[in-house]
């Protein structure tokens, strides 16, 4: 059972570096390329939760308190912050 | 997508009318487009011949649809090229390119004729062909895939190279001299040809039969160099061109060749218009001619520079050539080198061809004066193209060439032999007239197992080719040996051993390709080509799946090529298989079988056509019956 779940992820690994090319570069290059990889998807998912995610809910808030409370909320909401 | 196309020879006995115009030289003057049209590939034919401007000459155009000059005629120009050429004495060396029955009535007439238009009509076509040609192209996810992981590569390449340069990479210019290389070929070459390059190049140790032996080799450095280990690997030899499985060390070819040794050695020890002639290369030429059915052939110690000087020689700026986009690299060699205008067609689109035809000849030569007519046309093609597996569409191509009076330049290296009822390429393929291709090339390397390079046509293009081609007067005449093979072999084509050895051989690799293509097809790999033709091509796209499979096939021992750029387009990598009628059908079962595991194992199973399950009984595939 074991056996055969390490040999499906390697039978698996070993098609993914096909179609990416990475079965053929040097070993330190497919590591490079995987640190690369994870270093530009955790920046992403950090620009994500902080700058997009702010955003998003700073836009929606807007949109949400400006068109169906138009006069109001937004002040009220911000009355409170302060 | 699967297309079947219907090409019809064209009818031999076309209505002809010729007109009668009296004409001058060359007029600047504004023409119809008919009268263009008309004019076709323009001057003179024996441009053709001399490669110089004939403009101010005396002598009367003489066109036969497009041909040649006939009767009253053409002794006019004739005497010119004589004149010029300094040499005298052969009757004809009038340059008639026609076809037979052309010159049967060529021969009725009398007085000069000029231009003629002849409109052809397609009576009663005579044969016709159904061409199975298979090709599928990727599908969107697979092209963006293989984009992506191309420019993955790029860049891991372009960081090792910043990261641990070679030596070679930090190599300045001398100052004042121009870069040997092409930057970005240097650098593909280093980090992505060299990263598969065990894949190539290997060293073989035997005969290159249906099965070859194989030096084996370590690399210790990522293919930066190589070690041998001192083993060797037996290897059925899917990689040869060796249609016709003639690559032998032993038999009547090979004793016939080992005999020419004893008697002439190796060497002719010079050139053809030296001392270089002897009896083999004369019976050669005689048996080569008759075997394709013209009427003289020359041939050269090589093939490559078959192409690439003898087109030169029949070229002169001025002069038009139209080339297909996958013609081989000899003929774009060849092309360029005589400075002529250069337009190319898509690969086999007849009417891509026709479209450029029109426009050229309507456009003239690029000139600021007027309307200037190109000196000639010539249309350049292969028979079977070697990466992609295709057929050329002679018949229509010939029905054009004929409508606009351009040459022909028909380009047979892997058809001769491998293609055709009785073995003489795809003129004997479609059953046309070889007659109407105005230049046969062909090489002896693939069918004949042997080397060197032929050109067949009428006695005056070959006379002419003779005295003029860079490669009859300044290369070697081919080896006795050389000669003496392609003797033996040509002779148990024609059936002249007294034995049907020939025709077991022509129908052996006929019934091999069916199969083989058959069965793979039903696998669902995407193989390009006609289903005749013995080049396989097996797209697997990527480079990494060329390396894979490549070297998981030489692991159970079967050598195949890959290819890749700049052979093939940049994200086409393929596998390209060679049949040969020297493989059994057990050998073929076999490759089959490991090809179908491999194709499982690195996901080459692209095809999205319907697959048609029904077993496929190899004593049972028809060929060359209709
Ligand atoms: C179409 C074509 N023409 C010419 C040649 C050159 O012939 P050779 O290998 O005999 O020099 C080749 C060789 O591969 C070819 O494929």
């Amino acid at each position: 059972m074991g056996k055969g779940v390490i040999g499906f992820i390697n039978y698996w690994y070993f098609r993914y570096l096909l179609v990416t090319e990475l079965y053929m570069v040097e070993k330190w290059e497919r590591v490079m390329f995987h640190i690369v990889i994870l270093l530009l998807l955790s920046l992403l998912s950090l620009f994500n939760t902080t700058v997009i995610l702010g955003l998003v809910s700073w836009v929606t808030q807007m949109i949400f308190f400006q068109s169906s409370f138009p006069e109001t909320a937004p002040s009220q909401a911000i009355h409170g912050e302060l | 997508m699967q297309g079947c196309l219907t090409v019809s020879r064209e009818s031999q006995s076309t209505n002809k009318k010729f007109a009668f115009v009296k004409c001058g030289r060359m007029r600047p003057q504004i023409l119809s487009i008919e009268a263009r049209m008309e004019e076709g590939a323009g001057d003179a034919v024996t441009e053709l011949l001399s490669g110089v401007d004939f403009e101010n000459t005396k002598h009367q155009k003489v066109i036969s649809n497009g041909y040649g000059p006939y009767s009253g005629g053409y002794a006019n120009g004739y005497t010119c090229i004589n004149k010029r050429n300094g040499y005298r004495g052969s009757e004809q060396n009038g340059h008639v390119l026609a076809s037979s029955d052309e010159e049967c009535t060529a021969k009725n007439m009398k007085g000069p004729i000029k231009n003629g238009y002849v409109k052809t009509t397609l009576k009663e076509p005579l044969k016709t062909r159904i061409l199975k040609e298979s090709f599928e192209p990727p599908t969107l996810l697979t092209a963006a895939l293989t984009h992506i992981s191309f420019y993955i590569l790029m860049f891991l390449g372009y960081l090792s190279q910043a990261l641990f340069p070679p030596k070679i990479v930090k190599e300045k210019n001398r100052d004042g001299y121009l870069p040997l290389f092409d930057r970005f070929a240097s650098f593909y070459s280093r980090y992505v040809y060299r990263r598969i390059r065990d894949c190539w190049n290997y060293p073989i140790c035997s005969v290159p039969g249906n099965e070859v032996v194989l030096k084996d080799r370590v690399t210790n450095d990522n293919g930066w160099t190589f070690e041998f280990t001192g083993s060797k690997t037996k290897c059925l030899n899917l990689a040869s061109y060796n249609y016709l499985g003639f690559a032998e060390n032993s038999g009547p070819c090979a004793e016939f060749a080992i005999d020419a040794i004893y008697k002439y050695g190796v060497t002719t020890g010079g050139t053809r218009q030296q001392y270089g002639t002897c009896d083999l290369h004369v019976e050669l030429e005689k048996l080569t001619a008759e075997f394709l059915g013209v009427e003289d052939a020359i041939t050269f110690g090589m093939g490559f520079a078959t192409n690439a000087l003898n087109i030169p020689t029949l070229l002169s700026p001025g002069c038009l050539v139209i080339s297909d986009e996958k013609n081989h690299a000899s003929l774009i060699l060849g092309i360029r080198l005589p400075g002529a205008t250069v337009k190319v067609f898509k690969h086999n689109d007849v009417k891509h061809l026709e479209q450029i035809l029109r426009e050229s000849i309507y456009k003239g030569q690029p000139s600021q004066e007027g309307y200037k007519p190109w000196k000639k046309i010539l249309i350049v093609v292969e028979g079977v193209y070697s990466m992609e597996g295709t057929i050329v569409r002679l018949p229509e191509i010939i029905a054009l060439k004929k409508k606009y009076k351009a040459y022909l330049y028909l380009d047979e290296a892997h058809s001769i032999g491998a293609m055709g009822k009785h073995g003489r390429g795809i003129v004997d393929y479609f059953g046309c007239d070889p007659k109407d291709i105005d230049i046969l090339m062909g090489t002896f390397t693939k069918s004949f197992g042997s080397a060197g390079g032929y050109i067949a046509g009428t006695k005056e293009l070959i006379d002419f080719l003779r005295k003029n081609s860079f490669a009859s007067k300044y290369a070697w005449a081919m080896a006795p040996p050389v000669a003496a093979q392609i003797i033996a072999v040509l002779k148990i084509l024609m059936g002249r051993d007294g034995t049907n050895e020939g025709q077991k051989r022509i129908e052996t690799l006929a019934r091999n390709t069916r199969y083989f293509r058959r069965r793979i097809e039903q696998m669902g790999i995407i193989i390009h080509g006609n289903e005749d033709s013995p080049v396989v091509p097996i797209l697997v796209y990527l480079y990494s799946k060329i390396a894979a499979m490549v070297r998981t096939l030489i692991k159970e021992k079967i050598a195949t090529v890959g290819v890749g750029y700049p052979a093939t387009p940049l994200m086409e990598g393929r596998i390209r298989i060679c049949l040969s009628a020297a493989h059994t059908k057990e050998q073929l079962d076999y490759a089959l079988a490991v090809i179908e595991k491999v194709a499982d194992e690195i996901g080459l199973k692209y095809s999205r056509k319907p697959i048609d399950p029904t077993p496929i009984d190899y004593d049972k595939i028809k060929v060359y019956v209709d």
